[in-house]
C-alpha cells in the first residue's frame, strides 16, 4: 500500500501551509530522510523530509495552499497504483515572493540538471564560480556531457541578468497585490494585539557608559561584531530577571511565567517583519548574544528561520535608531506581555551636576499589556533598564 | 646549439661523466665490443678500456648486486638492464637492497649507484619486451627514478644521477634513440624534480612522458586546428616530482589529460591524477582523463600492438574529452 505523505503541522497554531517547490519529482527514488518539498508555513519557508522510502509516485499538490493534514503526494513502490480519487485543490493565487497579478509570468528556470538524489551535477570548478559570484548553481542549466554544469554555464548565468523580473513601469493601473502568508499573519496578530489594552511608559538613556562598554567589548571579542542592541537584550534580560513577573506570556486562563529570558529581536527581513528568539539571554556573555543575533537576524533576512527560532519569546526589542526616529510605540507581540521600542540616539545637551553636557541620549518606550503587568511595575522594570543601560556595571 | 640524437647524448653522458671521475664505470650485458644492444655504448670500450667498460653475465640480479657493492664500497657505477622487462629479475637487489641501506644503516651506506635500462613497443618486440614498469619503481621509497624524453633531457639527467648518492633507475625508451634534439654546447646538469613546459597553452595541460611527450605535440598541433589550445608538461623526473607545476598548470587549464605510454590501469598516470585533482579541485571544470596502454599483454602482431599502444590520436581525443 502507498504511503501517503500528508502535510504537517510545523508549529502549534499552524493550520496550513503552502507548497512552493518540490525537491523530488514523480517517479525518483526517497529514503526517509530526505528532503522532500520546501513549505511556506505562517511565518517560515522550510525543507520537509521524507517520512517514507520508496518511489515518489504521485505529487497531488504541485504547489498552492493545503490545510495540515491533507494528502499532497504518495510514496510507495514502483508501479503501484495510487488512489486518484483527492481532487487537487484549485490552484491559490498565493506566492512568497510580492508577485504582481498583472505580470508576466515568471519563466520557471528549464529543469536542473538533479540527478535522482538531488544532487546537481557541475564540475568543482563551475560549483566554486557559481559560489564566489553568489549564483544559486542548481538554477543553471548545463552544456557539459550529460547535462553537467561546467564553468562556461555560470560565466553566462552572471552575464544574463538573473530573473527578468520586469520593472513595471508605473502605469495608471490599481495593483491588486495577494496577500502573502506571512502578511495575513502579520495582519492576524496585530489585529488581536490591538485589541489588548496596553499603556506606555518612555524614558531616556544616556548611552555614554554603554558605548564605552560595547567598544572595549569589541576590542575583547574581535571575531564576533557586538552593537549595542546586543547590549540592550542583555540589559533587558537581566532586568527581566530581576522584574520576574514582567517575563511572561499572557493567556486567557493564566500568565505564564518564565524561567529564563527569551528576548525576541524584530527584524525587517525582506519577506515582512518577524522576531527571531534569543533563548536565555540572560546567561549568554555579551560575546555570545551578539553571536546569537547575528545568526537569527541572518537566517530570517535569508528567510531561512525555523519555528523554532520563533517560538517561546518573552520579550521584544525593536529598534527604530537607524531610521533615525527618535521615539515611537511598538505594538505588542502576543502573547509577550511587553515589547520596548528604542529610538535613535542624539547628541543631546543634558543637565549634569549643575552643568550642561552633551550626551548621547536614546529613548525608549515600554508596549505593556495591562491585563498582564501593571502600570507600577511595567514603570519600574523600566527604569531598571534605564539604570542598567547607564551602569552596566549594575547589572551584574 | 649543436644537435646529438638521444642514443648519442646518452653515450656523451656516460663518457663526459667517466672522463671527470675514475670512480663512474659501467657494466652490462653486451655493452663492451658490442657496444651494447642498443648501440649506446659504442667506443667507450675503446677509450675507456675492460676494466671501466665491463660486460656482465646474463643475470640482472647480479648485475645490479655487484653495482649495489661497488656503489657501498665507494664507486659510481652505471649498471645497464638491456630490457626493463627484465628489471623483474633484479628487483630484489634493487628493492630490497638498493633501496633500504642507507636508511637501514642510518645513513652509513650509501648506494651511489645510476640502473639505466630501456624498453617500449612499437617494434613488435612482444609481450616481454616491450613493457613500461616506471609505476613499479615510483612506489619505492628510496628510489628516485628519471625518463626523459628528449637529448637535452637525458644527458643532463644522467649526469644528476650518476652523481646523486642515491640509487636512481633511469628510463631510456627504445624509439627515442634515433631522436635528434639540440643540446646545449656544455653539458647543463638537470635537476631531479624539475618538470619542463614543453609547450604553453590555455585550454587543457597534458602531462607525458617518454614518448608520449612527442605524440602530445602531434596531437596538440591537430588540437590547435579545432581551436583547442593545449599546453604540455613533461615532468622529467618521476620520483621526486614536479608536483607545483604540474598543479600551476592545471590550476591555469581547468583540464587535464594525463598520458604514457605504460598502461593506464595502476600507472604513474593514476598517482599524477590523484595529485592533480587533491591539489586543483577547485579549478577542474571535467575530469581529469588518462591515457595509456590497454590492460593487456602487448601483442606481437603490428596491427594490434598499434591498437594496444597509445599513439598521438588517442591523446587527442582524450583533450577532446575534456572540452566537450
Amino acid at each position: 500500500m502507498a504511503s501517503e505523505v500528508k502535510l504537517p503541522r510545523l508549529g502549534q497554531g499552524m493550520e496550513s501551509g503552502t507548497v512552493t517547490k518540490w525537491l523530488k519529482n514523480e517517479g525518483d527514488a526517497v529514503a526517509k530522510g530526505d528532503p522532500l518539498y520546501e513549505i511556506d508555513t505562517d511565518k517560515v519557508t522550510q525543507e520537509v523530509e521524507s517520512d517514507f522510502a520508496g518511489v515518489l509516485l504521485k505529487i497531488a499538490l504541485p504547489e498552492g495552499e493545503a490545510p495540515v493534514g491533507k494528502t499532497i503526494a504518495w510514496i510507495g513502490e514502483a508501479g503501484e497504483e495510487v488512489a486518484a480519487s483527492e481532487p487537487e485543490p484549485a490552484p491559490e493565487p498565493e506566492r512568497v515572493s510580492d508577485t504582481k497579478v498583472s505580470d508576466t509570468p515568471i519563466a520557471a528556470p528549464p529543469a536542473p540538471p538533479t540527478s535522482s538524489n538531488g544532487r546537481v551535477k557541475a564540475s568543482p570548478l563551475a560549483r566554486r564560480l557559481a559560489r564566489e559570484r553568489g549564483i544559486d548553481i542548481a538554477t543553471l542549466q548545463g552544456t557539459g556531457p550529460d547535462g553537467r554544469i561546467v564553468a562556461k554555464d555560470v560565466e553566462t548565468a552572471e552575464a544574463r541578468p538573473a530573473t527578468p523580473a520586469p520593472v513595471a513601469a508605473p502605469s495608471g493601473d490599481i495593483e491588486s497585490i495577494p496577500l502573502t502568508n506571512i502578511r495575513k499573519t502579520i495582519a492576524r496578530r496585530l489585529t488581536a494585539a490591538w485589541q489588548a489594552p496596553v499603556f506606555q511608559r518612555t524614558v531616556t538613556a544616556d548611552r555614554t557608559r554603554a558605548n564605552e562598554l560595547v567598544a572595549r567589548a569589541r576590542e575583547l571579542n574581535p571575531d564576533v561584531r557586538i552593537t549595542v542592541t546586543d547590549l540592550l537584550a542583555k540589559v533587558c534580560a537581566q532586568a527581566l530577571m530581576r522584574h520576574r513577573d514582567v517575563n511572561v506570556q499572557y493567556s486567557e486562563d493564566a500568565l505564564l511565567r518564565f524561567p529564563t529570558a527569551n528576548v525576541g529581536i524584530a527584524v525587517a527581513a525582506p519577506q515582512g517583519l518577524i522576531v527571531p528568539v534569543m533563548r536565555s539571554v540572560e546567561r549568554l556573555s555579551l560575546a555570545q548574544v551578539a553571536a546569537a543575533r547575528g545568526d537569527i537576524v541572518g537566517r530570517a533576512r535569508d528567510n531561512k528561520l525555523t519555528t523554532q527560532d520563533l517560538e517561546d519569546g518573552t520579550f521584544t526589542i525593536s529598534n527604530h535608531g537607524m531610521f533615525g526616529i527618535e521615539q515611537f510605540v511598538a505594538v505588542l507581540n502576543p502573547p509577550q506581555a511587553a515589547i520596548l521600542a528604542v529610538g535613535a540616539t542624539v547628541d543631546t545637551p543634558v543637565a549634569r551636576d549643575g552643568a550642561i553636557e552633551i550626551r548621547p541620549v536614546m529613548s525608549m518606550t515600554l508596549t505593556v499589556d495591562h491585563r498582564a503587568v501593571d502600570g507600577a511595575e511595567g514603570a519600574d522594570f523600566l527604569r531598571t533598564v534605564k539604570t542598567f543601560l547607564e551602569d552596566p556595571a549594575l547589572a551584574l | 646549439m649543436p644537435e646529438l640524437t638521444y642514443r648519442e647524448a646518452v653515450r656523451d653522458g656516460i663518457a663526459q661523466a667517466m672522463r671527470a671521475d675514475d670512480r663512474v664505470f659501467i657494466m652490462g650485458e653486451d655493452i663492451a665490443e658490442m657496444g651494447g644492444s642498443m648501440g649506446v655504448t659504442q667506443g667507450l670500450l675503446d677509450e675507456f678500456g675492460p676494466e671501466r667498460v665491463r660486460n656482465t653475465p646474463i643475470s640482472e640480479m647480479a648485475i645490479v648486486g655487484a653495482g649495489i657493492g661497488a656503489a657501498m664500497a665507494g664507486m659510481r657505477p652505471i649498471v645497464e638492464i638491456m630490457y626493463e622487462d627484465f628489471l623483474t629479475l633484479s628487483l630484489e637487489q634493487i628493492v630490497n637492497q638498493a633501496a633500504k641501506h642507507r636508511y637501514m644503516s642510518g645513513g652509513q651506506i650509501t648506494v651511489p649507484l645510476t640502473i639505466r635500462t630501456q624498453g617500449g613497443a612499437g617494434w613488435s618486440p612482444g609481450a616481454q619486451h616491450a613493457q613500461q614498469l616506471e609505476a613499479w619503481l615510483v612506489h619505492i621509497p628510496g628510489l628516485k627514478v628519471a625518463y626523459p624524453s628528449t637529448p637535452e633531457d637525458v644527458r643532463g639527467l644522467l649526469w644528476t644521477s650518476i652523481h646523486d648518492d642515491n640509487p636512481v633507475v633511469l628510463f631510456e625508451h627504445r624509439l627515442l634513440y634515433p631522436v635528434k634534439g639540440e643540446v646545449p654546447e656544455q653539458l647543463e646538469p638537470i635537476p631531479f624534480g624539475k618538470a619542463r613546459v614543453v609547450r604553453v597553452g590555455t585550454d587543457v595541460s597534458v602531462m607525458a612522458i617518454g614518448p608520449l611527450v612527442h605524440r602530445a605535440l602531434d596531437a596538440a598541433k591537430k588540437a590547435e586546428e579545432d581551436g583547442i589550445s593545449v599546453e604540455i608538461v613533461d615532468p622529467r623526473t618521476l620520483q621526486p616530482l614536479d608536483e607545483e607545476t604540474l598543479v600551476a598548470s592545471v590550476k591555469k587549464t581547468n583540464r587535464a589529460v594525463v598520458a604514457h605510454e605504460a598502461v593506464t590501469r595502476m600507472g604513474f598516470g593514476a598517482e599524477v591524477t590523484a595529485v592533480l585533482q587533491h591539489q586543483a579541485f577547485d579549478y577542474l571544470d571535467a575530469p581529469i582523463e588518462r591515457v595509456g596502454a590497454k590492460f593487456t599483454p602487448l601483442a606481437f602482431a603490428p596491427v594490434m600492438e598499434q591498437y594496444v599502444v597509445p599513439n598521438a590520436e588517442d591523446v587527442l581525443a582524450a583533450i577532446k574529452r575534456t572540452v566537450s
